[in-house]
């Protein structure tokens, strides 16, 4: 007896093989595929507007600085204020590891107005605050216009703006400060790691005590320190600014802020990806339902080809494949989908366009599993049918 | 003399109540290059009959072999194979893929052989050929008439050189005029050496071939013996 010849297919005629209903039927594939390309769309926009949004945070991170400090007012157990004692500016500078130290005031119901026309509850959020030439420094600050308060300049009616208060007040000219006029002479870029310097009018300290009788105590003070050396200069800070009474100093990292919001930002992200999740879900469940009415439809093709001498496996690998193709175009889609959106948004907001490698690779492979799941039952009734069974079906 | 197929007491019965038993015991023998007409009434298991010689069905009990391979106990890879190399099929629908062209649906033909694409539409082109349709090779099915449609089936069935080419109706979706073409076709294949097997209930057609075998209650009646 002879050896039985095989039945082989090629694995690029496979490919054709599987395109062959999508081909054919068009509009049917694109609209199941529309699912899986929605969803996926949606998780590679969630990650890469987050990734961009988190970019940006770290970016604005790194050029503000981790290392500046604040030491400020401290409250006392039972309620009231503490102030820092007199001496804490000098005693601070001190400290092993500080590079520079701004110490500046909050000056209490002492408010700032455009005009002497302005009714004086529209204090508009701003503060008024003495600082000194070190705030520029310390703070890493830039001016958007004029020059800041110096040693000179500090005892004047004048007044250096916050990006802020500028944006509130104007930019030159004369604003009415607690029963005085003061002129502008300068504005600040914004400030996001120290946002109160951003809503503040800053005087010089002989200026703040002799117009509004100030005592010339550093309520706030802004220290920079090296940057290896935050955490020892950090655990130092409260004792050396107020020896009397450390638990009441109180002490902050401004970039901490930031820091937070990018935990928030990350977050937020898990909710968005569960919708894409469930996005994926409805679109598995499309190809599910399409690839199924396909192989009903298409029993005369299946009892063809098995009479042409395909086996039962050419049979399921053919739906199989036609499912993971039909889901690999709807991730592919999804995929240039995501990246439109995030463009867009991080356009919008003038991030860096950051989309993670990660997401576009687990998209198409995720697709693609999809794609399998979807066409494994399909492909399985496919592929029991009977060559005889079939071929009856007009 | 080499036998193409064969049928040794083959039965089939389909079970449930009451069974039904379309092929009752049938002992058949079509050597290399004849050509059988397998003719019956409607009901008589001259399908089912020509479902076992394409291996398409297996018989409940009895022998089948093609090109003297047994497909009855071989596993269903392995009787694809046969299908794939030893035979071809021509069916009353045609049964042509809409979305590929008259070439492409004659290569398929060989898909299941794993022969390259370019070797296969090559081997389709000779067959186009062979059937009188080289000018129609680019149309797609829906461009094409009955008669033509049937000649790609035909192409198709041979492109491969299979031992046997089996026919379930061929003419039976054909008017008269397209049905005389096909059949002269068939013939022509015969006189070039090909085993031709049609089943068949019309008389003209089985007039064309060699031998009838005439089916009845799923035994066979008459047989008209090889006369070659």
């Amino acid at each position: 007896m002879t050896a039985p010849p095989r039945s082989r297919l090629r694995p690029g005629d496979l490919l054709g093989v599987a395109s062959v209903g999508l081909r054919t039927r068009r509009v049917r594939a694109a609209l199941s595929a529309l699912g899986v390309a929605i969803g996926i769309a949606s998780i590679v926009s969630v990650l890469g507007i987050a990734a961009s949004a988190q970019a940006d945070l770290l970016a604005q991170i790194d050029r503000l600085g981790t290392n500046l400090l604040t030491v400020s007012d401290g409250q006392a157990v039972g309620g009231g204020p503490v102030p820092l004692p007199a001496t804490a500016p000098a005693m601070v500078a001190r400290i092993d590891g500080v590079a520079g130290v701004a110490p500046t005031a909050e000056i209490p119901t002492v408010y700032a107005y455009r005009n002497d026309l302005v009714p004086v509850t529209h204090t508009n959020g701003l503060s008024v605050r003495a600082a000194d030439a070190d705030l520029v420094p310390v703070l890493g600050a830039t001016l958007a216009s004029g020059h800041f308060l110096t040693g000179a300049t500090g005892r004047y009616p004048v007044a250096v703006l916050g990006a802020h208060a500028a944006s509130v007040l104007g930019r030159t000219g004369r604003i009415w400060v607690g029963g005085h006029w003061l002129t502008v002479v300068g504005v600040l870029d914004p400030l996001p790691l120290v946002p109160e310097i951003d809503r503040a009018v800053l005087v010089g300290f002989p200026a703040a005590g002799s117009l509004y009788g100030h005592d010339g105590h550093a309520g706030r003070i802004y220290v920079r320190t090296a940057v290896d050396d935050v955490a020892t200069v950090a655990a130092a800070l409260a004792r050396t600014a107020n020896p009397v009474n450390a638990v009441a100093a109180s002490v902050s990292r401004p970039s901490d802020v930031l820091t937070a919001r990018l935990a928030v930002a990350r977050s937020g992200t898990g909710l968005f990806l569960g919708l894409g999740a469930v996005a994926l879900l409805v679109g598995t469940v499309g190809i599910a339902n399409v690839m199924v009415i396909g192989v009903l439809e298409r029993r005369a093709e299946i009892g063809l080809r098995r009479a042409l001498g395909a086996r039962r496996g050419h049979i399921g690998a053919q739906f199989l494949g036609e499912a993971i193709l039909l889901a690999f175009v709807g991730g592919t889609i999804g995929v240039g989908l995501g990246i439109l959106i995030t463009g867009i948004v991080a356009a919008l907001h003038a991030w860096t366009l950051t989309i993670p490698a990660a997401a576009v690779w687990g998209g198409l492979a995720a697709a693609m599993v999809i794609g399998a799941v979807a066409g494994l039952y399909p492909a399985a009734r496919a592929a029991r049918l009977a060559p005889t069974d079939a071929l009856r079906s007009p | 003399m080499r036998i193409a197929l064969e049928a040794v007491g083959v039965r089939k019965v389909y079970p449930g109540p009451p069974p039904v038993v379309p092929v009752a015991g049938i002992d058949l023998c079509v050597a290399e290059g004849e050509s059988v007409a397998v003719v019956g009434p409607s009901g008589s298991g001259k399908s089912t009959l020509l479902h076992l010689l394409a291996a398409l069905d297996r018989p409940t009990a009895g022998t089948v072999r093609i090109d003297g391979i047994d497909v009855s106990g071989l596993p269903d890879a392995e009787v694809a194979g046969v299908r794939a190399h030893r035979l071809g099929i021509v069916f009353q629908q045609f049964h042509l893929i809409d979305s590929l062209t008259a070439v492409d649906n004659v290569a398929t033909g060989l898909l299941y052989r794993g022969i390259r694409a370019a070797r296969r539409r090559h081997l389709a082109r000779t067959a186009l050929d062979r059937v009188g349709l080289g000018h129609r090779e680019r149309h797609r099915p829906t461009e094409l008439s009955g008669g033509e449609r049937q000649r790609v089936a035909i192409a198709r069935a041979i492109v491969g050189e299979p031992a046997a080419v089996l026919a379930d109706e061929p003419t039976g979706n054909l008017d008269s005029v397209a049905a005389a073409g096909l059949l002269d076709l068939l013939t022509g294949l015969h006189r070039d050496g090909a085993t031709v097997l049609v089943v068949t209930h019309d008389a003209v057609v089985a007039s064309t071939m060699h031998r009838q075998v005439e089916v009845r209650d799923g035994l066979i009646a008459r047989d008209s013996g090889t006369g070659r």
